[in-house]
């Protein structure tokens, strides 16, 4: 009760709650820009805490993290583009229906859903932190393996209109992903020499050039629009939180199912938000009464998106707390902050500074509702995006793309990289191929490859991936998905042939 | 004329046929590309390293990716073949009135290029300040308000977003060949 009380007097003091404020704003503004990631703003906010009382600095950077996981659904739902890897779900459904005249909506449907998830996360958290990283920790590179095939089965509920093309593209990402240094022996792979591939393909420079320049590029293709000065939604804005706040508590069963999938990806060393998005997207889906509806504006889809990346935040934190050990390159930054203030990071942790542990737990749930308040009272000013006509909108989100870009690295190269895959994006959208697989392929292709490699290594015995329970059990969930996805795709062929 | 043609009642089924035979078109030649490549980077990985410390070396999971990514190649190829034979020839100025209709696409491609491949010479500021304004020209902002706004907007997104990370965040943007 002591540590608990310190705690909460080392927070709720003034410098404390203003940094932390500032933290969130920063957050949503920086996840907002797309190319500018999460990861990106905690760093750069990183020196600035080093002159902060020890759990001040790590509470403004908890602010920035959970602001961030949010700002990342507003160009997603307005542009199309995911402002942050973990957003990348959210455009399956918040861009369709602020298309469709309620960008309102989309945005209120986001910000609740990460509230509710990083809450939920931050539960889970508290009670169940030691248990849930001992699992996740013991987790073996068979069980990696078998969890990224799992994560792999996602490919089949994104495909759109054709299975093989679906297919195809996620194969593209898994290709495009061994692109550059080997990930065990460092050997070169298809680098021909060419700088421009020397250090492989980066993820983000992969997600950028997909998603942004080839949406841009579609929006600017019927000049009678452009000749009218159309903006990106014509229609009028209407914002009504406190009804979609009810519209997501209708949801409990998905909204809980979502966190809980966040909190456990979180949890697992190496994943993150970039993965949750998309499970806890096709878990919906699959439990739908109405599958049908996503992909076409349907609220279940933003819901599911953005509580499972939301939660992420703190089940990121449960093997940091619990074990010392980083679940993400965010959380690396966090327990960095931590280091340099003298804390020793370690099972050990919650014994020795429990008063920060505690601090720590209660700037989630404060983070959270400053991100709720920031969000709900800006909302509006985001929403007059959607009224700029494209021919201001389109170049200057091409160019916040490309300082992206290089930022990512400071290498001019992965700009090049970037036109070059948003020309390649731009090509497979204008044919029918889907590139959300093409993503998750690129997100999971080297930890597929890794785990399958380490695994083997240690042991020859391919069995072993049927044998030990954890990896059966997940190698079984990937069964039960690919079922779910072909039965619903033959249900869904049936009732098309019987309209037509 | 063959069947489809003979179907097709009503222009939209006309337009709808059309489109399909040009994406079947594209898909074909898209794959035909993609395969070539593929088998040569399939080749290409059975020459890399393997070690005595692990069953699968460097190349063996590029391998099992790219032989299945020829698989679906072929398929594609075989099922938009199929597709391709059974609609109406696309008429004579299909492509031409394809391209023209993604004119301005293609112009903010252009720029775009443009743009990216003069950072690293000119600069990020110089680079992206004409990029900024002629692409806003190019989308509609022809009249003297709609220029101001665009030179300001060019202005703001080059000179400042150059002085904000140079200044707030320390990271210097490319600066070109003469600075």
């Amino acid at each position: 009760m002591e540590a608990f009380l310190s705690g909460a007097d080392q927070l709720f003091n003034l410098p404390t709650l203003l940094t932390m404020l500032v933290g969130v704003i920063a957050g949503v503004i920086a996840a907002a820009i797309p190319g500018f990631t999460i990861t990106m703003a905690i760093v750069l906010t990183l020196p600035l805490t080093f002159t902060m009382p020890p759990l001040q600095g790590v509470a403004t950077m908890l602010a920035v993290y959970i602001g961030g996981y949010t700002g990342g659904m507003i160009s997603a739902a307005l542009l199309g583009i995911p402002g942050t890897p973990s957003a990348v779900a959210t455009t399956f459904d918040a861009f369709p229906m602020a298309r469709k005249g309620e960008p309102g909506r989309a945005l209120a449907l986001g910000v609740w859903a990460s509230f509710f998830g990083t809450l939920i996360s931050s539960v889970v958290l508290i009670i169940a932190a030691p248990p849930l990283a001992m699992i996740a920790v013991k987790l073996g590179s068979w069980e990696y393996f078998s969890l990224v095939i799992f994560a792999l089965t996602i490919v089949a509920s994104l495909v759109g209109s054709s299975m093989v093309r679906g297919l195809m593209a996620g194969m593209l990402g898994l290709l495009i992903a061994t692109v550059g240094a080997d990930p065990l022996m460092g050997v070169t792979r298809f680098t021909f020499d060419i700088p421009l591939l020397a250090a492989g393909v980066p993820f983000l420079v992969v997600l950028i050039g997909i998603f942004a320049v080839s949406q841009l590029l579609q929006e600017v293709e019927n000049p009678e629009q452009i000749k009218q000065g159309k903006a990106l939604i014509s229609s009028n804005i209407d914002f009504h939180p406190l009804a979609v706040m009810r519209e997501v508590l209708m949801q409990p069963i998905n909204l809980l199912r979502s966190s809980l999938v966040g909190v456990f990806i979180g949890a697992v060393p190496g994943a993150g938000g970039s993965i949750a998005n998309l499970l806890a997207y096709d878990q919906a889906k699959k439990g739908s009464r109405t599958p049908e509806a996503f992909g076409e504006g349907c609220s279940e889809g933003v819901v599911a998106s953005e509580s499972g990346n939301s939660a992420t935040s703190g089940g990121g934190l449960i093997p940091l707390i619990a074990l010392g050990i980083p679940g993400s390159a965010v959380d690396a930054v966090l327990m960095a902050s931590l280091m340099v203030h003298g804390i020793g990071i370690g099972p050990r942790l919650i014994l020795d500074h429990a008063d920060t542990v505690y601090g720590m737990f209660m700037a989630m749930f404060l983070a959270s509702a400053m991100m709720l308040i920031v969000c709900l009272l800006s909302m509006r000013l985001f929403l007059k995006v959607t009224n700029v006509p494209k021919s201001i909108i389109v170049p200057v989100v091409l160019t916040s793309c490309v300082v992206g870009t290089f930022t990512l690295n400071n290498r001019v190269t992965d700009i090049y990289l970037l036109l070059g895959i948003g020309i390649f994006g731009y090509v497979l959208t204008k044919l029918d191929y889907p590139l959300a697989p093409l993503v998750l392929g690129v997100i999971l292709g080297p930890i597929a490859e890794t785990n399958l490699r380490r695994a083997l290594m240690t042991n020859e015995d391919w069995t072993l991936f049927f044998t030990r329970p954890v990896s059966l059990m997940l190698l079984m969930l990937a069964g039960v998905s690919i079922i779910m996805a072909i039965r619903y795709r033959i249900k869904h062929q049936r009732r098309t042939t019987a309209l037509e | 004329m063959n069947d489809a043609s003979r179907q097709a009642r009503s222009p939209s089924d006309r337009a709808r046929q059309v489109e399909t035979r040009a994406k079947a078109m594209g898909h074909i030649v898209l794959n035909v590309i993609l395969a070539i490549l593929f088998i040569f980077l399939f080749l290409r990985a059975g020459s890399l390293p393997s070690s005595v410390w692990e069953p699968l070396g460097s190349g063996t999971f590029p391998r099992m990716v790219l032989a299945a990514l020829v698989l679906f190649n072929g398929l594609i190829i075989a099922t938009e073949t199929r597709h391709f034979i059974a609609m109406p020839a696309l008429p004579a100025k299909a492509l031409s009135d394809w391209c023209y209709q993604h004119r301005l696409a293609f112009g903010v491609l252009g720029l775009f290029a443009l743009f990216v491949l003069a950072v690293p010479i000119v600069g990020f500021r110089w680079a992206s300040l004409p990029f900024l304004v002629t692409c806003q020209y190019l989308l509609g902002a022809r009249h003297l308000r709609g220029i101001l706004i665009a030179i300001a907007v060019a202005l703001v997104m080059s000179f400042g977003i150059e002085a904000l990370f140079r200044d707030v965040f320390t990271i210097s943007l490319p600066r070109g060949l003469w600075n």
